[in-house]
């Protein structure tokens, strides 16, 4: 089992070093749902010499909520926001690809230096989630659009649920399931501002202010 | 000694064409078509070999040396690889190095030829394979220093042989990212879709295939095998990283390499028919991906090591 | 049971707003929830609710100090709130909502004694809270919004980190709940401590609004309105510093006050210094109580930070600025509303027409920036104080310097607005008795606690200080 959960992490920061490399934000969200469909697997390959309930409704909840609904209230908020579909980057996507190559070296040499009590099952899980996190940081900072920095707060917390998952058990269902679902509502209510920013634009209809919101927002 | 060397070359030089007439077959298939022979490649060939080169005033000798060192550099490179159960004539300890080197010479000659004939476009195409061949050597390089650490040796027969101790239990997760770049590199390599289509007969959208716009017969089929050639090598590289039999029974060892050679071929057929070539400006950032994929490989290497 | 329902009957409230019922029933329904939840708030003044969940959910002195605030300013929005909705005309149905449910969490950030829980429903108030600052809808309400939910939600994504790093310094406790990590802090591993209370303090400082992490802060209680701002500004700020008093008694049991105490007074001297810069140019009466804002929370890491005296000072001052922002920000809501703005350029010559309210800002002044008779210059001389007793002259000097220059920055705003030539409000209405009354019990409570401190006031402030090792 130690290869698939290994091969998990790898995927995970693969996914969210694409995110980083993508120029289309549908390709992003699309992106983030394999993203999240790994990660929703992990707590089943960690365990899986037996599976607990507790395990299944994480893992179920993790699916549903950050690979279908989480991605679906996405695509909602971008079809109903008229904006162009290319991520505007502040630094060239190929910047980013080394940049985001750096900083995963970064969050290994961290990791070198931080001990982890008792044995979890892989040692990729630490230095992995916090690529993760740091990835997401850079999505979030370098890409101007709002969508972009949504998924980019997604990308880091998924890196934050790695770490979670994959060193240790100590939280009860129920403050995960809390977690997941403050997540949830935390996207949905970024996607409604989002609608009403939209709104107010083309209320406005001053062409001009409606391309400058479309940059910054 | 001689001998392995001649057989070696006697196998690339028989098997290598076939790969390439195996893509073309599932692309064929892929998009509703009987398809050329699965020995088109060999017709091909042997067509061109028979016809006379022709050469413009304005080319100089270099043009001329130039298929006949690509081809030759290619058979050198050759030696160094092991095919299976057929084990490198040539190895020692950093033969990697002479391997990248060696390919760099070949493109050196033919980015000169191409420049040679003072054809814009040729100028053109050269440019852009020596701007992606510096990302993508360097990505083949991160791949090598990788295996290198995962197998404690500069040789590339250490690396993949069956007496190498790489393996996917043990290393798994570095394997795998070497396994993705190298593939993105493989396709970049030998100009493949997303990245060049081999097939375009577009000037402006060429890589490499405009470089030989002004090459005919014999030359041309120099080329034409020396690309043949390249890919087997490749392709005989990426296999045995991701089918590391190791067992004793020569006969399994050669029917799994051979398998795995056509199971890439098929597989770069699928990939070629599935998907679009990429705009131009986006190669960079696809060969960046797999220095980036690369770097991790390396990392997680260092990690584990 | 108590605690449950207490949290219950507001989400009950909210629900029942939600259901389309006319405008005037929702204010009178946060009326009724904010004086139930507070005759029960005042009830555990005589003794305290028993735990709760497995002991998640106890109720210990600083949690009933947070949870007498939060419910105070309830009451006090919500009377505000009758007045201010006869005038406004604007659908409150997405408002009072959140409202009734920040009340909720709000309610259960103060009762969580789970680490992982705290985080749930601090991360829950920042969603309710969004919504209030977009009321008006406009441009510049929106833009303040979505840089409100980024921030706070990236701050409270590092405090999720945080919390996972402390559940792996606590690997041998493997619990979360505070009193089983306060009894078996030596089995603590220290390293993953430290990076915990970096992250967290990160985190909730966001939300706490702290200086580097404040850029939210002007905007967002520059666009929302006052009743909103209230309640962010002296209800949800504090539960975040609820929360770092939490990591505060962690790091108390295992020894690391000091490592703990010198992030808190760095962050506190920059909440202090970059406020007094950024006042000088404001024009916006609400910007700039906005700035004095991060200058109480300044005050409230310092006093925590320099421990002693200091964390007294710090809790009185939580109480005290809690009732300030009632002044301050009420009297610029309801300035905004009777004038439709609350730039200086707009407003001037208040104490002519609308007497009432000039006087009231006069008072927000005053006890915003921590005059006599106002508790809050008793709270702020605590935490000067402290800071002389532990030796940080230096310190105390530019705390001082920095208050002196909030002050004239303040008053140089109200100044104007009260006695400039008067100009015409945008939307002329009368004092209205609800508002006015509002704003002056706060006043009143205010002057009340700095001339004479109760006597279970003070000692649950010990208690609470002493869980906080002072």
């Amino acid at each position: 089992m130690t290869t698939w959960i290994d091969a998990s992490c790898i995927l995970i920061v693969f996914f969210a070093l694409s995110i980083l490399a993508t120029s289309r934000i549908v390709g992003m969200i699309q992106i983030f749902v394999l993203q999240s469909f790994v990660l929703s697997l992990m707590p089943l390959f960690l365990h899986a010499n037996a599976i607990s309930a507790h395990d299944l409704l994480l893992s179920f909840g993790t699916m549903l909520l950050k690979a279908a609904l989480v991605p679906f209230v996405l695509f909602w908020a971008i079809r109903h926001i008229s904006m162009r579909s290319e991520v505007k980057p502040l630094i060239g996507l190929g910047s980013s690809i080394v940049c985001g190559a750096l900083l995963i070296a970064g969050a290994f040499w961290v990791s070198l230096s931080l001990r982890l009590p008792g044995r979890p099952e892989t040692d990729l899980g630490l230095p992995c989630s916090l690529a993760t996190v740091l990835l997401g940081f850079m999505i979030m900072v370098t890409r101007t659009r709002a969508v972009t920095q949504v998924i980019g707060y997604l990308v880091i917390e998924n890196g934050i649920f790695l770490f979670a998952v994959s060193l240790f058990d100590a939280m009860p269902t129920l403050i995960e399931l809390g977690i997941l679902l403050d997540i949830f509502v935390a996207v949905f209510i970024m996607a409604i501002v989002l609608n009403h920013i939209n709104e107010e634009f083309e209320q406005n209809s001053d062409i001009a202010s409606q391309s400058k919101m479309g940059e910054t927002f | 000694m001689i001998l392995s060397i001649f057989f070696h070359w006697f196998f690339v030089c028989l098997t290598a064409p076939f790969f390439l007439g195996v893509i073309g077959r599932v692309k064929a298939f892929a998009s509703g078509k009987v398809g050329p022979p699965l020995l088109q490649p060999y017709f091909d060939l042997g067509k061109l070999f028979r016809k006379r080169s022709i050469y413009s005033r304005n080319m100089t000798w270099v043009f001329r040396l130039a298929p006949a060192v690509t081809f030759a550099a290619m058979l050198a490179v050759s030696l160094l690889v092991p095919f299976g159960a057929l084990k490198a004539p040539v190895q020692f300890e950093g033969d990697i190095l002479l391997i990248v080197g060696v390919l760099a010479l070949s493109r050196f000659f033919m980015i000169a030829a191409a420049m040679d004939t003072g054809f814009s476009m040729e100028g053109m195409g050269a440019s852009r394979e020596a701007f992606f061949a510096c990302l993508s050597e360097v990505a083949l390089f991160m791949n090598f220093i990788t295996l290198a650490l995962l197998a404690h040796s500069l040789s590339l027969s250490r690396m993949l042989g069956a007496d190498s101790p790489v393996s996917w239990n043990l290393l798994g997760p570095a394997l795998l990212l070497v396994v993705a770049s190298f593939f993105i590199v493989f396709l970049a390599e030998n100009c493949r879709i997303p990245i060049d289509d081999p097939d375009t007969h577009l000037e402006l959208t060429m890589i490499h295939e405009v470089m030989l716009l002004e090459h005919g017969g014999v030359d041309l089929a120099y080329m034409f095998y020396a690309a043949a050639v390249k890919f087997f090598i490749f392709a005989a590289i990426l296999v045995p990283i991701i089918l590391p039999v190791q067992t004793e029974y020569l006969c399994v060892r050669m029917m799994s390499f051979l398998g795995g050679m056509l199971g890439l071929s098929v597989l770069v057929g699928i990939v070629e028919s599935s998907m679009a070539r990429i705009r131009l400006d986006r190669v960079r950032n696809l060969l960046l991906i797999s220095f980036a994929l690369a770097f991790f490989g390396l990392i997680v290497a260092l990690w584990r090591g | 049971m108590i605690l449950s329902l207490l949290i219950l009957t507001p989400f009950l409230c909210a629900v029942s707003v939600l259901l389309p019922v006319r405008r005037m029933f929702r204010v009178w329904m946060l009326c009724a929830a904010a004086v139930a939840h507070n005759a029960v708030v005042v009830s555990f003044w005589f003794r305290l609710p028993p735990a709760e969940w497995n002991g998640y959910l106890v109720l210990d002195p600083l949690g009933l100090i947070v949870l007498s605030i939060v419910s105070f300013l309830f009451l006090f929005v919500s009377v505000f709130g009758i007045g201010y909705f006869e005038h406004e005309q604007r659908l409150n149905r997405t408002f009072m909502t959140c409202l009734l449910l920040l009340l909720s969490t709000m309610t259960l950030v103060t009762v969580s004694y789970h680490m992982g829980l705290l985080w749930v429903a601090v991360e829950t108030t920042t969603l309710f809270s969004a919504p209030l600052i977009s009321f008006h809808r406009s441009r510049g309400s929106l833009e303040a919004t979505w840089k409100y939910l980024l921030v706070c939600s990236v701050g409270i994504a590092l405090a999720l980190m945080g919390t996972f790093f402390l559940a792996i310094a606590a690997h041998d406790v493997r619990t979360l709940l505070l009193p089983s990590l306060l009894s078996a802090a030596p089995l603590l591993s220290v390293n993953w401590l430290k990076l915990s209370v970096i992250f967290l303090l990160v985190g909730y400082g966001c939300k706490m609004g702290l200086a580097p992490m404040h850029s939210w802060k002007p905007e967002a209680y520059g666009q929302a309105t006052g009743m909103a701002v209230v309640l962010m500004a002296g209800g949800l700020t504090q539960c975040a510093f609820l929360a770092i008093l939490r990591v505060s008694q962690i790091c108390f049991k295992t020894g690391l006050s000091d490592f703990f105490s010198s992030i808190l007074i760095l962050t506190g001297v920059l909440s202090l210094v970059v406020p007094a810069i950024f006042i000088l140019a404001e024009k916006n009466v609400k910007r700039s109580f906005s700035y004095s804002s991060i200058e109480h929370m300044g005050i409230l890491a310092l006093g925590l930070g320099l421990g002693g005296v200091g964390i007294f000072g710090a809790l009185f001052h939580m109480i005290n600025n809690a009732l300030a922002k009632v002044v301050m920000f009420l009297t610029a809501g309801s300035i905004a509303q009777k004038y439709g703005s609350s730039r200086v350029d707009d407003v001037r010559g208040l104490i002519k027409t609308y007497p009432v309210t000039g006087l009231f800002l006069i008072v927000a002044l005053l006890a915003g920036t921590g005059m006599f008779p106002f508790a809050t210059f008793h709270s702020e001389l605590m935490v000067l104080n402290a800071a002389v007793i532990s030796g940080h002259y230096v310190l105390s000097g530019v705390a001082v310097l920095c208050l002196a220059v909030m002050f004239i920055g303040v008053s140089r705003i109200v100044l104007e607005m009260v006695h400039g030539q008067p100009t015409e409000p945008l939307l002329a209405k009368k004092e209205n008795p609800f508002m006015n009354v509002a704003i002056a019990a706060a006043a009143v409570a205010l002057v009340g606690l700095g001339l004479w401190m109760p006597q279970p006031l003070e000692r649950v402030l010990r208690e609470a200080a002493a869980l906080l090792g002072a």
